[in-house]
């Protein structure tokens, strides 16, 4: 599903490439952890994915498809296959709970009767059934990531891609925001998560690549956190 | 791209920036309406042209015992000097036709034009006899442009008091209305870079306003398209709004001022409605391009999927 061959990607101002030499292939309904100090290279890694930046070197190749070779007005296309989940959730202030999540398919063009129809049955996925007319500052943090997992995956894609998802929230919250996306993953959905969450990583038993200036240090599946 | 969203898009975006909506259809407004004077101006001159430069005449006024020009020492003109003067018209290239004017000739069309005066005037032109007057050879030209040869090689002849050509007379008018139009396009192209500018504004600062909508439009994938056309949608509303205000103050000038005051005399041509409505084309196509061009440049670059 994702594949990294011998990427390395340095930013212009960077003495240190952000990655370096990153070989990795991630399977079709594999959930993987990317860990690492700050500034190890796991925004890079996710940017990279999304087509957001191209590797220097290196090739990076999504759904079969090489991306760095992917025409401009393609992007769009891939990024529609991808769900993507920040710390910061990034929800719309001025649009009710159903409005952020039907955002993601207006903007794609999607039929008013599919969008009717999916954002409801996704908000229940999530829990946020009886919520749907709520505003985001009306709901806790745990909930506002709920409504932003809905977005991602609302137009079902093949990747889920989540940048700290648990960076803002409280333990109890966090493993409930972890469940949603096991749940997820276990739809078909590969998942592809950043994090310092220590617990969750231990906890979850899964897939843990371990990114360190830029290296690859550590993959391993059902790994823990730190090294074991 | 669902039509309803653009629209709700820009309707909230022009909100967001009144003022700077308000600035965009003033300054499109002011800039359009002096491009579109500029246009009736020079349509106008064409008008003028065209009335006059097809009968633009030399006229070739000969001596009347009453002349002080050196080339009428001898009094009246006498008819061996007016065949010299024919002479020279049958044979310059220059010349295509030419008509006589005989002193009675002269006298009646100065009476029939006085009837057409205000009567203050009568006194003035009952004073004058026939005698008063000049014959006169009327010469039409091939080339209305080409007078000076056949000026030159008539005005030092016996028998000529003067050699008048309507250029002459009319040069100060056309000078006033290029002048007017340069001016009037010189200041509309400054304004028109303001407006530009304007335009370049409003999306930066929409785009700065809206860039957490547009990083998530992103990352869903929505595609370039459906990313500028909100903003597309604002800053051609605004220019509708210039565009409309514009060519209402057109509409008006034309109405009130040519065909309410200038029309009323019929010394030239003015410029009708069809003229109006070529201005207004023009400044529509003008204010359309001149938001959209900057619209996708500007978008491109904050916006870049």
């Amino acid at each position: 599903m994702i594949k990294f061959e011998n990427v390395t990607s340095t930013y212009d101002a960077a003495q240190h490439p952000a990655l370096e030499g990153v070989n990795v292939e991630v399977e079709k309904d594999e959930f993987v952890f990317l860990v690492g100090a700050s500034g190890s290279g796991k925004s890079t890694f996710l940017r990279l994915i999304l087509r957001e930046t191209r590797p220097t070197s290196g090739r990076v190749y999504v759904a079969g498809k090489e991306i760095n070779r992917l025409a401009g007005w393609k992007v769009p296309g891939l990024r529609r296959q991808i769900g993507t989940v920040f710390q910061d959730f990034r929800l719309l202030h001025n649009k009710t709970v159903a409005e952020n999540v039907a955002f993601a398919l207006q903007v794609i063009g999607k039929p008013r009767a599919h969008i009717k129809r999916v954002v409801p049955d996704t908000l229940e996925m999530v829990g946020l059934q009886g919520k749907e007319n709520r505003m985001p500052d009306e709901l806790s943090g745990g909930e506002q990531q709920r409504v932003a997992i809905a977005r991602a995956f609302v137009n079902r894609p093949m990747i889920l891609i989540a940048d700290e998802p648990t960076g803002n929230l409280d333990p109890n919250t966090s493993v409930g925001i972890m469940k949603l996306l096991d749940r997820i993953n276990r739809t078909g959905t590969t998942v592809v998560m950043a994090t310092h969450d220590v617990d969750i990583v231990d906890q979850m038993r899964k897939r843990v690549i371990e990114l360190d200036e830029g290296r690859v240090v550590r993959d391993q599946s059902r790994g823990v956190y730190g090294r074991s | 791209m669902q039509l309803r969203y653009v629209f709700s898009e820009a309707a909230i975006g022009l909100r967001r920036n009144l003022t700077m909506t308000i600035a965009l259809v003033v300054t499109m407004f002011v800039s359009l309406t002096l491009v579109g004077m500029g246009l009736l101006l020079h349509a106008q001159a064409d008008k003028a042209e065209q009335r006059w430069g097809s009968q633009l005449q030399i006229t070739v006024y000969l001596c009347n015992a009453n002349a002080r020009a050196a080339t009428c020492a001898g009094g009246e003109v006498t008819d061996p000097q007016k065949s010299a003067v024919v002479q020279v018209l049958k044979t310059h290239p220059e010349v295509k036709n030419f008509s006589y004017r005989s002193k009675q000739q002269a006298y009646d069309a100065l009476q029939k034009l006085a009837k057409q005066q205000d009567t203050s005037s009568n006194d003035l032109y009952s004073t004058v006899t026939v005698n008063d007057m000049n014959q006169s050879y009327t010469v039409t030209l091939k080339d209305p442009r080409k007078y000076q040869g056949v000026e030159q090689a008539i005005a030092g002849l016996d028998g000529v008091e003067n050699v008048q050509d309507l250029h002459n007379l009319l040069s100060p008018i056309y000078k006033f209305l290029s002048a007017m139009l340069v001016g009037a396009l010189v200041f509309a192209g400054v304004l028109l870079v303001a407006a530009v500018l304007e335009v370049g504004n409003t999306i930066r600062l929409t785009a700065h306003a809206r860039r957490r909508e547009i990083g998530i439009m992103r990352l869903v994938g929505a595609g370039s398209l459906s990313i500028q056309l909100p903003f597309l949608m604002e800053t051609l509303v605004a220019a509708m709004i210039g565009i409309v205000l514009s060519a209402g103050a057109l509409a008006f000038f034309v109405w009130y001022v040519v065909y309410g005051k200038l029309r009323t005399s019929n010394i030239v041509y003015w410029i009708d409605y069809w003229d109006l409505l070529r201005a207004i084309a023009a400044i529509a196509v003008l204010g359309i391009v001149m938001t959209v061009i900057p619209t996708l440049l500007m978008t491109r670059k904050y916006l870049k999927v």
